[in-house]
């Protein structure tokens, strides 16, 4: 098969493993992946570049957001790499690059205990769009996940920061039950609004502990 | 709505896209002036780029429709097509969009490009496909003007199709001054939209997919050179975007023995216009330079070569097979000659840099395949590093020779092939050149 981002061959791999076991093809080439750059340490909380707790983060423990994350993991630099390849997914709509980080995804949420909640698109722009690329994300890797939140007509993109903590009731809660443990799941990590607001929401809804997980970090 | 017809003309276009208000487009659907489509056909093909393959036409779970649709991986980035996209066409046959033409060219065509140009001409009234067989630098442009201003005059719609767009580029500006009264639309990735009707459009061989049953008369430049030669696709782009009766014109320095052996009508042009014979390549050894290159070291023979053109102060180019191995080499260079500058076809400076070059800003360039064509720099000198592998066919080859001494001041110079091993492409290209200049 063509690799889904250079469109190259990719080389059939034959291993034991391969022969007796089903595994997941891969969809992309050595040489593309190799272009993503995974996140080894940072910020406790959104994976910014250094070890401790991050400026924006302690910023936002200032707020009546603080405390809303136990605390969050991302997996990739938003490098040009990263870029092209989001565009291409949720711009370009190319919906079959949701499986290009299956196997990542599987990897981190193997044996996760909390419940999986994965930020919910309005549905208008889920109609413009023709797909969640959230939620497309998670069933590429064939990772269970629950709706507990809706989401009002209001773009974040193009909000500056103080904007975007100025909006209120973003989320509201669709009448699932709330589970205790909750693991919010979101495509991409720019200020860190999008998911506190959602937080907020269900912890006033009975949630103890948030852990958040996002693909990129920009 | 004289506009929209003057747009939508032999376009096929995606209907949420088009630069006229939905008012507009809404009421032109009504009174059926346009047309719309769903985009994937039933039997699954795309019907802007015609790809019809399981793995460029995926299904995927449509929200928009609340079921399965399928889209087109191929001409994604022109915007999706799936099967609930609609694209639109005009569907009346066209009205008075012609328009008057002058035709200001001062040059001379040689006798031979002359009788090149009477053969093109005399095809396409014929409606028979044709191939101007020429070396680089015959001056095939020049010779195409007479039978476009032919054809302009007698109210056919022409279509000038190359596959990269630094060749869209450059031929843009000489045809605009040829015609200096024809509305010419320039198309490529990411051009500025242009308005009215262009009955000359100078287009990359991918944006033919926005056209269908257009043009009376299709012109393909380097009709051998990489996308086109490569992807099917962009061939069925070529018939479905001219009329069905419609006469091919090929242009390539470097035909396929299938083109030659395809097309009956063809003109052979194997002198450059300024009469000399093209330069020979030489062969010369480099054992392993990747070795060489990895221990971050430059190869002697190729830094005496190198010097020797710093020395004489002569623009050079240095043609690499990879892009890993350039950036390996660039930065080796860079100590040595801290002026020298790479490109390769992401680069977003490439034609700031070739334009340094031009203007002896910079001594010499390290380039991929990407300048293999398409490029005049008056007294240049080219070496090519690892002509044994496979990406330097004899096609490429003969290409790269061809961009030395073009210009009528400096109708000579050097071409060198560095290898490690001489391949049967090197000789392929080495006895082509050799056999054009003997005129056979």
């Amino acid at each position: 098969m063509n690799c889904y981002l250079c469109d190259r061959t990719i080389p059939l791999q034959v291993t034991w493993r391969s022969i007796f076991f089903t595994e997941r093809e891969e969809v992309i080439c050595f040489q593309c992946q190799t272009e993503f750059e995974r996140i080894e340490t940072g910020c406790p909380i959104c994976s910014a570049v250094g070890e401790e707790k991050c400026l924006d983060c302690c910023e936002w423990e200032k707020t009546e957001y603080a405390g809303l994350i136990d605390n969050g993991k991302s997996l990739y630099r938003y490098n040009p790499a990263m870029k092209e390849y989001l565009h291409r997914y949720k711009f370009l709509q190319d919906v079959v690059l949701s499986e290009v980080f299956a196997k990542q995804l599987k990897e981190e949420l193997r044996g996760q205990k909390s419940v999986i909640v994965p930020i919910p698109m309005n549905e208008n722009k889920l109609r413009q769009r023709t797909f969640s690329q959230v939620d497309r994300l998670l069933d590429a890797a064939s990772i269970p996940y629950v709706h507990v939140l809706g989401k009002h007509e209001i773009g974040l993109g193009g909000k500056s920061k103080v904007e975007r903590i100025a909006l209120q009731d973003v989320f509201w809660w669709n009448g699932q039950p709330v589970p205790e443990k909750i693991l919010l799941f979101d495509d991409l990590y720019t200020t860190g609004s999008t998911l506190r607001l959602a937080a907020k929401v269900l912890k006033e809804k009975g949630a103890k502990e948030i852990k958040t997980l996002t693909l990129i970090r920009a | 709505m004289k506009q929209v017809e003057e747009f939508l003309t032999g376009r096929i276009w995606l209907r949420h896209f088009i630069p006229f208000p939905k008012e507009q487009i809404d009421r032109a659907i009504l009174n059926g002036s346009v047309t719309t489509r769903f985009g994937i056909t039933d039997e699954k093909q795309c019907i802007r780029c015609l790809e019809h393959s399981l793995q460029k036409i995926v299904p995927f779970y449509c929200e928009a429709c609340q079921q399965i649709c399928h889209y087109c991986r191929h001409c994604i980035k022109m915007g999706r097509i799936s099967s609930c996209t609609e694209l639109i066409t005009w569907a009346l046959p066209s009205t008075n969009l012609l328009q008057s033409h002058s035709f200001n060219w001062t040059g001379n065509l040689t006798p031979l490009q002359q009788r090149a140009s009477h053969e093109v001409q005399k095809s396409i009234s014929q409606k028979n496909d044709h191939l101007i067989y020429a070396v680089c630098g015959a001056g095939k442009t020049e010779l195409l003007f007479p039978p476009i201003f032919e054809a302009l005059k007698i109210g056919l719609r022409i279509c000038l199709a190359a596959p990269r767009t630094d060749v869209v580029l450059e031929l843009t500006p000489r045809l605009r001054a040829a015609f200096p009264n024809t509305i010419i639309h320039s198309l490529y990735g990411n051009a500025p939209e242009e308005l009215g009707f262009a009955q000359l459009v100078v287009t990359t061989t991918h944006q033919l997919y926005r056209f269908e049953n257009a043009f009376d008369v299709m012109i393909v430049d380097e009709a051998d050179a990489f996308p086109y030669s490569y992807d099917i696709a962009l061939k069925r782009a070529v018939v479905k975007a001219k009329k069905k009766e419609a006469p091919i014109v090929y242009v390539s320095a470097t035909p396929s023995t299938e083109l030659l052996k395809q097309v009956a009508h063809v003109s052979k042009l194997f002198k450059r216009f300024h009469g000399y014979p093209l330069p020979i390549p030489k062969f010369q050894s480099l054992w392993r330079y990747d070795k060489t290159f990895a221990k971050g070291q430059l190869p002697k023979k190729l830094t005496v070569w190198v010097d020797e053109k710093i020395d004489k102060k002569e623009p050079f180019l240095l043609f690499f097979p990879t892009i890993e191995l350039i950036e390996q080499a660039i930065d080796i260079f860079k100590r040595k000659y801290p002026a020298l500058e790479a490109v390769y076809s992401q680069d977003a400076d490439r034609k700031e840099k070739v334009m340094k070059l031009r203007q002896k800003e910079i001594p010499g360039l390290i380039t991929s395949t990407i300048l293999e064509r398409g490029i005049t720099i008056p007294n240049v000198q080219v070496a090519v590093i690892g002509a044994d592998e496979a990406i330097f066919d004899a096609a490429a080859l003969i290409q790269i020779s061809g961009r030395v001494g073009r210009s009528s001041e400096y109708p000579d110079g050097e071409i060198i092939f560095f290898h490690n091993g001489i391949t049967r492409q090197m000789d392929k290209a080495k006895k082509m050149i050799i056999s054009y200049n003997g005129g056979l």
